[in-house]
Order: C-alpha cells, then structure tokens, then sequence
C-alpha cells in the first residue's frame, strides 16, 4: 500500500521535471525559460522527494532536510540569474507588455539625481 | 596550414596507443598483495572504519605531509603574483565596486546559508574515519561558503590575522602530531599514541580524527585566502 | 556489448586526455588553455581510479553494508583512490598559480592572446 502511493506520487513528480523540461526548449526568450524552468522543476523534484518518503518511511527526516534545502536554494538562483540578465539588457520576446523592472530602475536613478541636484 | 598537420598527426599518434591500452586491460579478480595487506590488517591495526583514510593518513602519511606543503607554495605563490599587482594599480580598484550590488534577496538568503555550510564543511572532516570525506574535502566545503559569501556580500571583509595565524597553527600542530607518534609509538604519523576506542564511534582510531581537523582547518583557510587574492584585496 | 565497467571509464579518461591536448594545442586564449589542462587532468584521474575497480565490489568502507570478516572478498582496491585524493589537490594549486599568471599576463599586455608574449622566441 505504502509502495503503491510511493510510487504514484513519483510519476506525478516526473510528469513535472518533463513539463520543465519542455518549457525550457519551447518558451521564446530567456526569462520566460527560466521562470518555467525553475518552478516545474522545483515542483518536481519536491514532489519525487516526498514520494521516496512514501516509500521508505525511515528515511523521512533526511528527505525533509532536502526538501527544505532546495525550497531555500533554487527559487533565489533563479531569482539573482534573472536579475542579471536584465542588467546585461538580453533583450525580451516581441509579445511583452511592460517591464516593471526597467521603469522602477528609472524611477530610482532620476529620485538620485533629483537628491543631487536638491543638495547642490 | 602545416601547424594544423602537425596537430592532427600528434592527435591521431596518440589516439592509436590509447586504443591500444584500453582494448588490452584485463580487469583483476583478487585484491593486489599490498591492497589485500592494508584492508586485512588495517581495522584491526589503526581502528578507522573508512579504509582510503587510514592509508592516506597513516599508512602513505608522508605523501599528505607532502601534499599539503604544495598546496601551501601554491597558495604563498598566488600572493606574491596578486600581490604586486594590488601595490602597483593603487586604490583605483574601489569605485569598481559599486556596480555590483547584489539584490537584497540575495544576501538574505547568504547570511542564512553561509553558516550551514561551514557546519556541513566541519561534519565532513571531524567524521573522515568513519563516512566517506576528510581533511580535505572539508576543507574545499569551507572554502566554496566563503566564496558565496563574497558573491553575495561584496563588501564582506575577512580577519586576515585570525586566518593567517589558524592557518599557519593548524600547519604546525600536523607536525607536532606527527611528532608525537614518533616519540610516544611506532613511528613518525603513527596514530597509536591516543587510545584506538572502540570501533566505529567518534573517538575511535588513535589521532587520525585530530590529524584531518588540522588539515580541514588549514586547507580552508589556505582557499579562503587565494580566493580573497583573486578578489582583489591583497591580505598582507 | 559485455564490457566490464572498468574497460568503459578507462576509455573515458583517455578520451578526456585527448580532448584536453586537443583544446591546448589549438586555441589561442590563454584561458582556453588553461581549460584544457583541467580537462587532461580530470582524464588522468579517472584513469587512475579506474585501474583499481574490481566487478561486483563495492566502496572500502566497514559498516552494516560490508563487515570486518569477509573485508576481503567484498572491496574494491583502496590504493589508486588515495593517491586520486592526493593528485586532485596538486592539481587545483597547479590551476591556482596558472590563473595568477594569466591574471598578471593580462595586466602587463592588455591581450589575453598566447601570440603577445613573445619573449621567449627567436
């Protein structure tokens, strides 16, 4: 019974690390991949993990060391990855509406020399 | 053209004596003598669980004595070459600096991992007898927090009289220890002059958990400074 | 194809040797060459592991997997794996001080191109 849903919760986990895989290989340009990449991904792995925990219930405490671990580490790699790629000005996907990012740099470098010219 | 003819000839020179080698090997079905020597005696000589440690600490200590003499001309030799350059180009290095903030999730996330990485770091080498690890692997564990700790907080300054004294303390102990087992037992880097314990615990095999302690500490602090030369502040 | 493992992972070093010679003899960027030296030297390492794996054994370690009294018959050979942990240290200070004379090459000549440094032709 316990290897039964071990075992489902595993093939839901790797139905997700395909999905991120897809998403790398079909998304038009290089934020959207790394947005669909590190979320399937994340889910996936997570998902894998708890299933293997289904399975053999001794292992349980390590597995959730794990799960905390990557929860901590893979959103805040995408995060810094994305970030520098903005500043390296990579450009976005024709479809793209607005760019927050770009407008609050603005706002923040013309509040700076308005605080410079202010002093003077 | 001809530079080109020269490569592919050497290339291809050495590809048919590697094909000769591989297709040749017979794989061994017995342990060699000197291998079958180390792992029969071995637990019951030096109490280590783990059998690479117990011949890279005792059985072959004067090659790690050795190694660790290297990796500390390597380190003293990175200081000199950045050194220099620091003292010659001045303080324009500074203004650089601002351009690279990282953003403030980041350096949360940093401060949060950066001492569970140590505490991961230390675990592999106090537990090198009994789990697969050691000095060194430890001591490479230390040195990669230290290195997110400069991406994520570029303006981070280190002590560099406390490293410089651990690393150069660590240094010496090793020696003092490999001493002692000359005066106290068998050898020099004999690990028989603490109690061997009891078999598979913490405090098992002689001074083999002391000797990589010292080399843990002295590898990571060794990385820590060539990293921090590469980075671009020279610690004196 | 019954290759045992060892045959498999000996060819792969060799092949990572060739590769590495391959990058250092034709590029022109010292860092590419540099490259390539850490790509022979990964090659050498897994060669030298490889020599002393024996089939169906497993890691020389004494736990609840492998006990003290048929040791013997049951671990791979533990000496190539503690002259690899040697080896791959020197071979991190050697990557060490080739950086730190790139880094100065760079300074000096404002080109990271091995055709600059010519003071030692004639």
């Amino acid at each position: 019974m316990n290897e039964l849903l071990g075992s489902l919760v595993v093939l839901a986990g790797s139905v997700f690390l395909f999905s991120a895989g897809l998403g790398v290989l079909r998304m038009p340009d290089s934020y959207n991949r790394i947005q669909t990449g590190t979320k399937a991904s994340t889910l996936g792995t997570i998902l894998v993990l708890i299933g293997l925990a289904i399975y053999h219930p001794a292992w349980i405490g390590k597995l959730l060391l794990l799960i905390f671990f990557i929860l901590l580490t893979n959103p805040v790699s995408s995060h810094a990855l994305a970030r520098a790629s903005h500043r390296r000005h990579i450009r976005l996907a024709e479809e793209t509406v607005v760019d927050k990012l770009e407008e609050h740099e603005t706002d923040v470098a013309g509040k700076k020399t308005e605080v410079v010219e202010g002093a003077r | 053209m001809i530079k080109r003819l020269f490569i592919l000839l050497v290339l291809v020179l050495f590809g048919v004596m590697f094909y000769n080698i591989a297709s040749n090997y017979m794989e061994p079905t017995e342990l060699s003598p000197l291998a079958t020597r180390y792992v029969g005696k071995g637990p019951e000589e030096l109490g280590a669980a783990n059998l690479v440690t117990s011949v890279v600490v005792t059985y072959r200590g004067l090659d790690t004595l050795g190694e660790v003499t290297v990796l500390f001309l390597s380190a003293a030799a990175v200081g000199l070459l950045l050194g220099l350059s620091a003292r010659s180009s001045g303080a324009e290095g500074q203004p650089k600096e601002s351009k690279t903030e990282a953003s403030e999730l980041v350096q949360t996330t940093v401060e949060y991992l950066v001492p569970i990485i140590f505490l991961f770091g230390a675990y592999i080498f106090i537990n090198g007898h009994l789990t697969p690890g050691g000095g060194f692997q430890g001591g490479a564990v230390i040195a990669s927090g230290i290195m997110l700790l400069f991406l994520g907080l570029p303006h981070a300054k280190l002590r560099h009289t406390l490293l410089g004294l651990l690393e150069s303390l660590s240094g010496f102990s090793y020696v003092l220890v490999g001493l002692l087992g000359l005066v106290l037992a068998g050898g020099f880097l004999d690990n028989r002059f603490l109690p061997l314990g009891e078999y598979g615990q913490l405090f098992s095999a002689g001074a083999i958990p002391l000797i990589y302690i010292f080399i843990g500490l002295k590898v990571g602090t060794e990385l820590s400074a060539v990293l921090e030369n590469f980075k671009g502040n020279n610690p004196d | 194809m019954d290759l045992p493992i060892s045959t498999i992972t000996l060819s792969a070093g060799l092949a990572l040797l060739l590769v590495g010679m391959w990058g250092m003899l034709t590029h022109k960027n010292i860092i590419r060459m540099i490259i390539g030296f850490s790509l022979m030297d990964t090659g050498v390492h897994m060669i030298m592991v490889s020599i002393g794996y024996l089939s169906g054994r497993t890691a020389p370690i004494i736990n609840e997997a492998v006990n003290r009294a048929n040791a013997l018959l049951e671990v791979v050979d533990p000496v190539p794996s503690a002259l690899v942990l040697t080896a791959i240290v020197i071979g991190l200070g050697i990557t060490a001080v080739m950086l730190a004379f790139a880094v100065q090459i760079h300074e000096k000549k404002k080109s990271l191109s091995i055709e600059d440094c010519t003071e030692s032709k004639w």
